[in-house]
């Protein structure tokens, strides 16, 4: 063996600065990983408290010179952006609600009959969630202009539905998989009839579960923009991707201020709901994953 | 007791009653729009009719012999392929850096994970400031390291345009990799690890003998993941660049809504949805036959 030469000491020695030097790379790429995946947001937080001259000075200020709260004000002063915020909030949790009930249903049945209906029903739910968006909104767009549902935020709350379904019960039918059958059947030898076990016993364990894919879908419809593009059309009705997504390109008649103080408020309620769930859905994500697998 | 209760026997009313809700929805909401779909691909319909008259293949011909769409199709592989590459590669890298043990490495991946939670018309937003011929921080920096002498006009150059896009989309989509593959890496036992140092591996063997098998399987399905999602993606580059500069942008979603709602001419918009879709079921399948050969690889 090669290392018969070096004593034992001067061999140790050699480890540490090899080791010593791995540690300061990997910190070094951390580093650099961390700030550039990081920038752009951090650069759109401090952006929007900048003053809206200070924000079209060549070359760009990194800290303002002067903290502002100015573009937030005209946010809420000279546009609609609370109208947009609370249309997007009642789509986002419209449709994650239905696609909660009625897909964690699908996907109890998915999971405890194994019957013809429901091996198609699976097979046939991995399909939709291929399906382009774009594919789907030309016929919906149809449907919808002819029941009259053109322009309102139940369509919104149907599409967004439709397009979430198909991941909630291909994820919920995994995590309810993973719940024993035997629970049930004691729930009930002890009285209970068959709802009475599913919602005493069953839901309650799955949670973790509803939680991260109840975020998955409210992340999704928050986000969705081809769906409020092409079924809005007043102003009144507006979701919050929609609403700012008429601003860009307008520069010269909206502030690039206003529209960064936007970003970051739409921003937040999203962050908000990730940290506060975030144990669980990563619990939650880890056991679907792995036992979806 | 009569008979003891068994839950896979038990009622099909049940069974019927929580798949209906869903079934018809997914029924009513995707599965009636694809045929509808199929239909008018195969009519001329007229602006505002929901039926018109059968030209069988016409549409389908048109699209098979129109420069737009093998643009859209040039401009699709391009973005799906670029992206994904470029995603699949640094997330990788990152996921492994992300997995060795470090201080603040909740912090650090805090900080990578971001864009991925964030909605895309922020991405789009905060990318387009950045992006700014003039005022953006981009051009800044590039002019200021001495890198280029005058402005990159980033959106609206057509030689620039799509490498944005491809930017964007990387930075916006990449951490969905680095969860996918670190939460992988997190279920390597450690004593494979172990046994392989003490038999005298060094770093590279234990990554390509033990690391790399253990997480193919999961890199691949990750991969077909992405390149659905990127090859069916509209928003952030209709949001980017609309399509432009002189349709430099335009992939094949794009074009499909174009057609639909510029032009109103929905049979050829639904002919090239048809058209594309068999485009991805051909690359679906090329992927699954890769996952097999994965798989069995193991």
């Amino acid at each position: 063996m090669s290392f018969a030469a070096s004593t034992g000491a001067e061999q140790r020695s050699m480890i540490d600065v090899h080791h010593l030097a791995g540690r300061i790379m990997v910190y070094l790429l951390a580093f650099t990983a961390a700030s550039v995946m990081g920038f752009p947001l951090v650069w759109m937080l401090i952006c929007s408290f900048k003053p809206p001259a200070e924000l079209i000075m060549s070359p760009p200020t990194f800290l303002p010179h002067e903290w502002t709260l100015a573009n937030y004000r005209d946010l809420f002063v000279q546009t609609r952006f609370m109208s947009y915020f609370a249309n997007s909030l009642i789509v986002a949790s419209g449709s994650t609600a239905f696609s909660l009930v009625i897909g964690g249903l699908g996907a109890y049945s998915v999971s405890r009959f194994n019957i013809r209906a429901t091996r198609l029903f699976s097979r046939f739910s991995l399909i939709a969630y291929m399906l382009p968006e774009v594919l789907l909104v030309i016929p919906l767009y149809f449907f919808l202009v002819k029941a009259g549902l053109a322009d309102t935020l139940l369509a919104l709350i149907i599409a967004n539905t439709a397009f979430t379904l198909p991941l909630t019960i291909w994820f919920m039918r995994a995590y309810f998989a993973a719940i024993p059958v035997t629970l049930e059947e004691s729930a009930m030898i002890d009285g209970c009839t068959r709802l009475q076990a599913l919602w005493k016993v069953v839901v309650p364990l799955a949670v973790p579960g509803l939680i991260s894919v109840g975020v998955f879908a409210f992340n999704s419809a928050w986000n969705d923009f081809l769906f409020a593009l092409v079924f809005t059309s007043s102003e009144r009705n507006k979701t919050l991707p929609l609403g700012l997504s008429t601003w860009i390109g307008q520069d010269y008649i909206y502030s690039w201020g206003m529209l960064l103080a936007a970003a970051v408020l739409i921003t937040l309620p999203v962050l908000a709901f990730y940290l506060l769930v975030q144990r669980k859905l990563i619990a939650g994500l880890a056991e679907g994953g792995v036992k979806g697998g | 007791m009569a008979s003891e209760p068994s839950v896979r026997r038990g009622d099909i009313l049940l069974a019927y009653a929580t798949l209906s809700p869903a079934a018809a929805l997914l029924i009513l909401l995707a599965a009636v729009p694809s045929v509808f779909v199929v239909m008018i691909a195969f009519q001329h319909i007229e602006i505002g009719e929901l039926s018109g008259r059968f030209v069988g293949f016409q549409n389908f011909l048109w699209v098979l012999n129109s420069r737009e769409f093998y643009a859209g199709l040039w401009n699709s592989f391009v973005w799906v392929f670029g992206s994904v590459a470029l995603e699949m590669l640094i997330g990788t890298a990152l996921a492994l850096l992300l997995n060795r043990a470090f201080a603040l490495r909740g912090v650090a991946r805090a900080f990578v994970l971001a864009p991925y939670l964030i909605p895309t018309v922020v991405a789009v937003l905060t990318w387009r400031f950045m992006f700014h011929d003039l005022v953006g921080i981009v051009n800044f920096l590039l002019i200021d390291s001495g890198l280029t002498d005058s402005p990159v006009l980033w959106l609206s150059d057509r030689r620039y345009a799509m490498l944005a896009v491809i930017i964007v989309g990387v930075w916006k989509f990449l951490p969905f990799v680095v969860i996918a593959i670190l939460g992988i890496l997190q279920s390597i036992p450690n004593e494979q690890y172990e046994a392989a140092q003490i038999d005298g591996a060094s770093g590279w063997q234990q990554f390509w003998r033990i690391t790399l098998p253990y997480i193919l399987p999961v890199f691949v399905l990750t991969a077909l993941l992405r390149t659905i999602w990127s090859f069916n993606k509209f928003d952030i580059i209709f949001l980017l660049t609309g399509g432009g500069p002189l349709n430099s942008t335009t992939t094949i979603p794009l074009l499909i809504y174009q057609k639909a709602f510029d032009d109103f001419d929905m049979s050829r918009a639904a002919a090239i949805a048809v058209v594309a879709f068999l485009v991805m079921g051909v690359l679906m399948t090329f992927y699954l036959l890769a996952m097999k050969r994965s798989e069995q690889n193991q």
